[in-house]
């Protein structure tokens, strides 16, 4: 079977001023379905950078890049918005939910881009809500929730459109270790359970050995290392 | 993403800015009321104008004539067709059809003609009593019942029969013979003489002779004189009292029964020489179009049968083309109140978008297109274009009712007629409401535009 992910020789080089930044500079890397991998590496390694290129929110400057076998490198705008909306879901370090939604507004959001009808969105909205763990708590806007409830009502709304495959960036920077326990039980579990593959970006060595099955250090723009949990 | 769904989200963020929508759609309101209620002005006047003339049946007819001299200069109106009628026929145009009840015909059956009514007016001495007056006396044919002047008869009725010894009297002639009461006129006879000639045969009334013969070498005239019932009066129309069939004369004869006397009638020396057996033409025909708008056809296809045509349609037509001016300068004034107003919305919406910066970019992480982005910010923008315009035509309609009314309470004053200084068509309603989208759309294209190129991970990072 083939890889969901198939990375080759991948570089993005920003243009800054006059001088040319090479954020990823020759980055190989194939996630298999299931597979949960933790991204490492100190800030402007180029971790953040390969996520976005992973989610289709930027293109690369060279090499391929395919997820589910399609080159996104050679995709329109409109085909990245499409592989965004069905195939990645994506969880920020600050929550990114609209302030002025409740949280199952939230959620249905998504699926709205989706063209999911509205009953059906409702229904999957409070089902994903509750799955989380904030049953009845819809109706809250994100001013009224927690960081980590903010937090899973991101991961909610990431899941809506049953993606195959969910990129986290930082999911757990802005929370406390408790909550952050609680976080990486749920991407743990879904993980496990549903058999999502996750890519999770982080710095922290330990967050991703605890509970990632395989974790990739990068370094300058490369890959510096790619080992598998015991 | 469903339309409705765009519509519901589009409504859904005008409502999170209730202050800042409710502004800018007053300003594209108070552009919108302020473009009709001037279009609306000039539309008002218009159809005040037109209208009036047009009710006057001023501009749906046209006045035919034969060709050459008008029927003032040339006495009865009879020219052509060869040298019998002996020193009339120096006219040029020899071969010009005659106005006769043949032409009448021939006129009637051409296309858009609603009615053709050859025009008399006979010479006439009234008499009432004490009262004696000389007079020209209208001839009517019935089908003017209840047209232009007729539409409403003051006393009494129109007449029944086209060839009744009756007549009508206007309300002026009427008050002339009894100021006291002049609806007791109706059904009393009044005295009607003219000069005739002996040997045709006379009206189908009874001729009572009072006046010696003239002999004027071997032709005879005589006085001939009928009593003849009053059955309706009929009160002069305010306005332009003209060509129009249907208009009033002092006095007024059934058709059939003026044309009667008008054949035996001696109004000159050219008709006591004519042929007795010979019907006079008439000086003119007035034809009646079906609708003003085919008043310029009818008097080609006049023309083409060998008349002379003439309308005032022309005339109507340059007054028309002043309106449309009038209205195109109304409106561009209008336009520039608008215009402003379009500023507003491409100012809110800016406004919006550098807010929603963020919003722009999570909508876009999660799926939505560069397209579901500009569709959301220019369905707002329309939003406000269809809101601001709807309220602008109500706003508009009640501030031009409130002008009319305090307008038409000083045009009263001054004594004049009431009327519709604004008129707001469905025409105006629905383009001033078109307008409005059109223009909102424009202002919210470039703002749109912007917000769909944002770069997600640039939005994304945006405070």
């Amino acid at each position: 079977m083939a890889n969901l992910l198939e990375i080759d020789g991948l570089q993005k080089h920003y243009r800054m001023g006059s001088s040319i930044v090479r954020a990823l500079n020759g980055v190989s890397l194939s996630v298999r379905t299931g597979e949960f991998v933790g991204l490492l590496g100190t800030s402007g390694s180029g971790k953040s950078t390969l996520l976005n290129l992973i989610a289709g929110l930027d293109s690369p400057t060279g090499g391929t890049l395919r997820v589910s076998d399609r080159d996104l490198a050679k995709l329109t705008r409109t085909d990245l918005s499409q592989h965004r909306r069905k195939t990645v879901g994506i969880i920020f370090q600050s929550f990114n939910l609209v302030p002025t939604m409740t949280a199952h507004e939230n959620v249905a959001l998504s699926m709205m881009f989706a063209g999911v009808p509205r009953k059906e969105r409702d229904d999957r909205a409070v089902a994903l809500l509750a799955s989380v763990g904030l049953g009845g708590r819809g109706s809250h806007r994100p001013k009224e929730l927690s960081g980590g409830e903010q937090q899973r009502v991101s991961i909610a709304r990431a899941l809506a459109n049953q993606p195959s495959l969910l990129l986290a960036d930082e999911p757990t920077g802005n929370l406390d270790s408790k909550t952050t326990r609680e976080i990486m039980a749920i991407l743990k579990d879904l993980n496990e359970r549903e058999g999502k593959t996750i890519i999770m970006v982080t710095h922290d060595a330990a967050l991703a050995s605890t509970y990632a099955n395989r974790t990739v250090t990068m370094l300058d723009g490369v890959v510096v290392s790619d080992t598998a949990a015991a | 993403m469903t339309f409705k769904d765009t519509v519901s989200l589009a409504f859904r963020n005008l409502r999170q800015a209730k202050l800042r929508t409710f502004l800018t759609t007053l300003g594209v309101a108070i552009g919108i009321a302020f473009l009709a209620g001037m279009v609306s002005f000039g539309v008002g006047l218009q159809d005040q104008l037109v209208g009036r003339f047009t009710q006057s049946g001023l501009f749906d007819s046209i006045t035919v004539t034969t060709r050459g001299l008008p029927p003032v200069l040339g006495g009865d109106g009879r020219r052509g067709r060869g040298a019998r009628g002996g020193i009339v026929d120096t006219d040029a145009s020899s071969s010009a059809p005659r106005l006769d009840d043949e032409a009448v015909k021939q006129l009637a059956a051409l296309p858009n003609v609603a009615g053709v009514f050859p025009m008399l007016r006979l010479p006439l001495q009234l008499k009432f009593g004490d009262f004696s007056t000389f007079t020209a006396a209208g001839a009517v044919p019935l089908s003017a019942s209840g047209q232009g002047a007729f539409q409403t008869i003051t006393h009494g009725a129109f007449f029944a029969n086209d060839t009744d010894d009756a007549c009508m009297l206007s309300l002026d002639m009427a008050t002339r013979m009894n100021a006291d009461d002049p609806k007791s006129l109706i059904g009393q006879g009044v005295t009607l003489e003219y000069a005739a000639k002996t040997a045709a045969g006379g009206p189908s009334g009874s001729p009572l002779p009072s006046m010696p013969g003239v002999d004027l070498g071997g032709l005879q005239v005589r006085r001939v004189e009928y009593k003849c019932p009053i059955v309706g009066i009929v009160e002069r129309e305010t306005g332009p009292a003209f060509v129009g069939v249907a208009s009033v004369s002092p006095l007024m004869l059934p058709l059939g029964k003026a044309r009667a006397i008008y054949n035996a009638q001696v109004t000159n020396v050219q008709s006591l020489m004519r042929n007795g057996a010979e019907d006079r033409a008439y000086p003119t025909i007035t034809v009646k179009v079906s609708s003003a708008k085919s008043t310029q056809d009818v008097e080609a296809a006049i023309k083409k049968l060998g008349f002379s045509a003439f309308s005032l349609n022309d005339l109507l037509q340059g007054a028309k083309r002043a309106f449309l001016i009038l209205d195109i300068v109304l409106a561009l004034i209008g336009s520039i109140a608008l215009v402003i107003s379009s500023l507003g919305i491409a100012n809110t919406m800016v406004m919006s978008i550098l807010e929603r910066t963020r919003e722009i970019g999570v909508m876009k992480a999660i799926g939505g297109s560069d397209g579901d982005v500009r569709k959301i910010f220019l369905i707002e923008a329309s939003a406000i274009g269809v809101l601001g315009g709807v309220a602008g035509v109500l706003l508009g309609w009640v501030v031009g009712r409130l002008a009319n009314f305090g307008a038409n309470i000083y045009i009263v004053g001054q004594g004049g007629t009431a009327g519709d200084l604004f008129s707001m068509p469905f025409w105006l309603i629905a383009s001033a409401i078109g307008f409005s989208v059109l223009l909102s759309l424009m202002a919210g294209m470039y703002p749109a535009n912007r917000a769909a190129r944002l770069d997600p991970i640039q939005a994304l990072r945006h405070d």
